[in-house]
């Protein structure tokens, strides 16, 4: 038994989907992954346009207040086990925006991230290096990181 | 401009004067004569409004609202400064909008910010800023942000429930037996980014389209008064990144007119180059939205390819490739150690899209499935631009001669050769192949800009190790300055006023081009079906960073 199970992670870890959800400005470093030069896609990742199909989510680079609830019902939206993969400093403490009145600083106590990337913004190489340990993570059966905590369990959105 | 001078004179006014070559800047003594200065300025042909900014002086206890005018046909620019109490019961001016719609969002945007209440508006609510601060005015000078962001945790759980109840609301609302339906179109479709287009529909047929922006909301205006004149680039170039250099050029043109330096020629003609890269990659991206848009995404991917070129040459010059900070006040931000080497990697990025070329115009320009489907869809007319201020490439797919580059030349555009590139149509087609054209033509004026640099270096009259940067004063005299660059989306104009012996801006409004191109979505989607709303809202080029700030 635990080795089908074994065998659902590994393949389950091959062709990780990845949420369509921008809030912040390391979108753009994501496309550059996406495209031809970088292009993910050699190591199994895309894109879906519907939460209801992805594995993956991105927080993008900042989160402002705004953006948080759909961005929490995105998350929810999706099937488990689902991962979240944290963009560049805003996502761990505002980064760049840490003065401003309306960015989040705190994200990851609200969402706990999985994978964190640095950079402001994070090179394309970069983000694929994340999405690489996460792969590992999968593959090892590991509860995700927001399944075990965080303030977006206690919030009504 | 002695007209504008002369319509100004009727009034009562502190002072009428010249500034820069294009500007009248003006103050009036009466608030109440508002409404009639902007009757006459109408007449006279000033129809359009660029941005509202108002300054809180809280020492002076006086708010001062700054309009920005212009004459788009003939390019003359009017400033008018107007003086209102600060007391919040008391901080009331007449809304422009009804005479010029243009002034529309910005004004929202100043009652949000700093409280002043615009008496007459159609539609005066909240607007951009999230729901906690509803009635506190983030913006004004007495707001203690530190206090209201110890309260974070609480003021995000009841941001959640809000959203929580307003769907459930609709719910309720939702007739199952009628043919309206409500489409909430963003901010989780991969077309839209982080907006919502709440679109009412009967059937196909779009009814209205209601926007609620400020999804990526920073406060951008109110994070440089707390950073100083170099660090502000960081904030000022993250107004969008998909080209990030122009804002750069914008601020720092401010802050050396009041430092009252000159750069250098040879940073003048860096900041051309720079600058047009950053433009190129901005519509490399956006040709291949307006594809993906309509479902195609072959072409983004060309598009991305030939983007990376662009970057790299960014990348060359400063290390990042998408924040850069390679430009601030005083010039540029690195000596060129082997100019040789960048101006290689700017030629191969140039040759790369050569290549491409014939590829680009013979695949996708001229596509008889693009034509049929965006040929007049969206048509704008000359009175649309003025009435809604709309600017750069969507503008002059109209055949308007709208281009700060030409009309009020800035960093090297004086010295190069340069005209209007213009289409005529005004429809979604018209402003895809205009971004093409650009595309061009910016290549053109990077070439024209490094031959004048190699030029420079060979007679001796420019030194690329030393005549990057002038020294900048730490400390600032008082004083303020409007500055313009033409952005890759239109018109961007930032108003810095600054304090004596300050360290950091006092206050920067960021008038941005998605803004107006944004407000005009409502008036051209009505009566359109639900298919062109994605179609029409690519084809604006709108981009979240800048529409927020």
């Amino acid at each position: 038994m635990i080795k089908v199970l074994d065998f659902f992670n590994y393949a389950r870890s091959k062709s990780p989907w990845i949420v369509h959800f921008c809030s912040g400005c390391c979108s753009l470093e994501m496309l550059a992954a996406m495209g031809p030069r970088f292009d993910w896609e050699r190591y199994g990742y895309i894109m879906t346009p519907t939460p209801r199909q992805a594995d993956i989510m991105f927080i993008t680079g900042l989160v402002s207040k705004k953006i948080l609830p759909a961005l929490l019902r995105t998350y929810a939206q999706m099937p488990e086990p689902r991962y979240v993969v944290a963009l560049g400093a805003c996502a761990y403490d505002g980064g760049p925006y840490n003065d401003s009145v309306s960015v989040i600083k705190n994200m990851t106590e609200v969402l706990p991230a999985d994978v964190f990337v640095a950079g402001c913004p994070p090179r394309p190489e970069a983000i694929i290096a994340g999405l690489e340990d996460l792969k590992e993570k999968i593959k090892r059966g590991e509860p995700s990181a927001s399944s075990q905590g965080g303030l977006w369990k206690q919030m009504k959105f | 401009m002695e007209n504008i001078k002369k319509v100004l004179s009727q009034f009562e006014t502190e002072y009428i004067e010249d500034y820069k070559s294009n500007y009248v800047k003006a103050k009036l003594k009466n608030a109440d004569d508002l409404l009639k200065v902007i009757e006459a300025l109408i007449a006279e042909g000033v129809k359009s409004c660029s941005t509202v900014s108002p300054t809180d002086f809280i020492e002076e206890d006086r708010m001062e609202v700054n309009y920005f005018l212009e004459d788009m046909k003939t390019h003359r620019n009017v400033w008018l400064k107007v003086d209102i109490p600060r007391e919040l019961e008391k901080c009331e001016i007449d809304s422009i909008t009804p005479l010029m719609p243009s002034a529309d969002w910005h004004e929202l945007e100043s009652y949000s910010t700093f409280g002043v209440k615009f008496k007459g508006h159609p539609d005066l609510r909240y607007f951009l800023i999230s729901t906690d601060y509803y009635g506190l005015y983030p913006f004004r000078k007495d707001f203690d942000y530190l206090e209201h962001e110890k309260k974070l945790i609480e003021n995000i759980a009841e941001i959640t429930n809000e959203y929580h109840d307003e769907y459930e609301e609709e719910l309720e609302k939702a007739d199952p037996n009628s043919s309206q339906t409500i489409l909430n179109w963003g901010p989780t479709h991969p077309a839209s980014g982080p907006i919502r287009l709440k679109v009412t529909a009967d059937g196909e047929m779009v009814k209205k389209v209601d926007l609620d922006i400020g999804y990526v909301w920073r406060a951008l205006e109110d994070l440089v008064t707390r950073k100083d004149f170099i660090g502000s680039i960081v904030a000022v170039e993250r107004v969008c990144f998909m080209d990030n250099t122009n804002p750069m050029i914008c601020y720092s043109q401010a802050v050396e007119e009041i430092a009252g330096k000159e750069i250098t020629p040879f940073a003048k003609y860096m900041r051309v180059i720079l600058g047009e890269v950053g433009r190129s990659a901005s519509h490399l991206v956006s040709m291949g939205s307006f594809f993906g848009n309509m479902g195609l995404m072959t072409f983004m991917m060309w598009m991305l390819d030939i983007r990376e070129a662009y970057l790299d040459v960014l990348d060359n010059y400063s290390g990042a490739r998408i924040a850069t900070a390679c430009i601030e006040p005083g010039g540029v931000r690195y000596p060129l150690e082997d100019y040789k080497s960048f101006f290689a990697s700017v030629r191969k990025a140039l040759e790369k899209l050569k290549k491409h070329e014939s590829e680009i115009d013979g695949i996708f320009m001229n596509n008889p499935l693009m034509t049929t489907r965006a040929k007049g869809a969206g048509v704008f007319t000359g009175d649309d631009m003025e009435k809604y201020y709309l600017c750069g490439p969507i503008a002059r797919a109209i055949g308007e001669k709208v281009d700060v580059r030409l009309d009020e030349p800035y960093a090297g555009y004086g010295d190069l050769e340069m005209d209007y590139e213009l289409c005529d149509g005004g429809d979604a087609r018209d402003r895809l192949r205009m971004l093409h054209k650009e595309l061009i033509q910016s290549a053109n004026l990077i070439e024209q800009a490094m031959k004048k640099i190699e030029e420079g270096i060979e007679a001796d009259e420019m030194n690329p190790q030393k005549d990057h940067l002038v020294k900048m004063p730490r400390k600032m005299p008082a004083g303020e300055a409007v500055s313009r660059v033409e952005w890759s989306r239109g018109e961007m104009l930032m108003h810095l006023v600054t304090m004596e012996k300050s360290t950091s801006p006092y206050r920067l409004k960021i008038k941005a081009p998605s803004v107006n191109h944004t407000l005009v979505l409502d008036p051209m989607l009505r009566g359109k079906t639900l298919s062109d709303t994605s179609l029409l809202y690519g084809s604006m080029f709108i981009c979240q960073g800048d529409l927020d700030r």
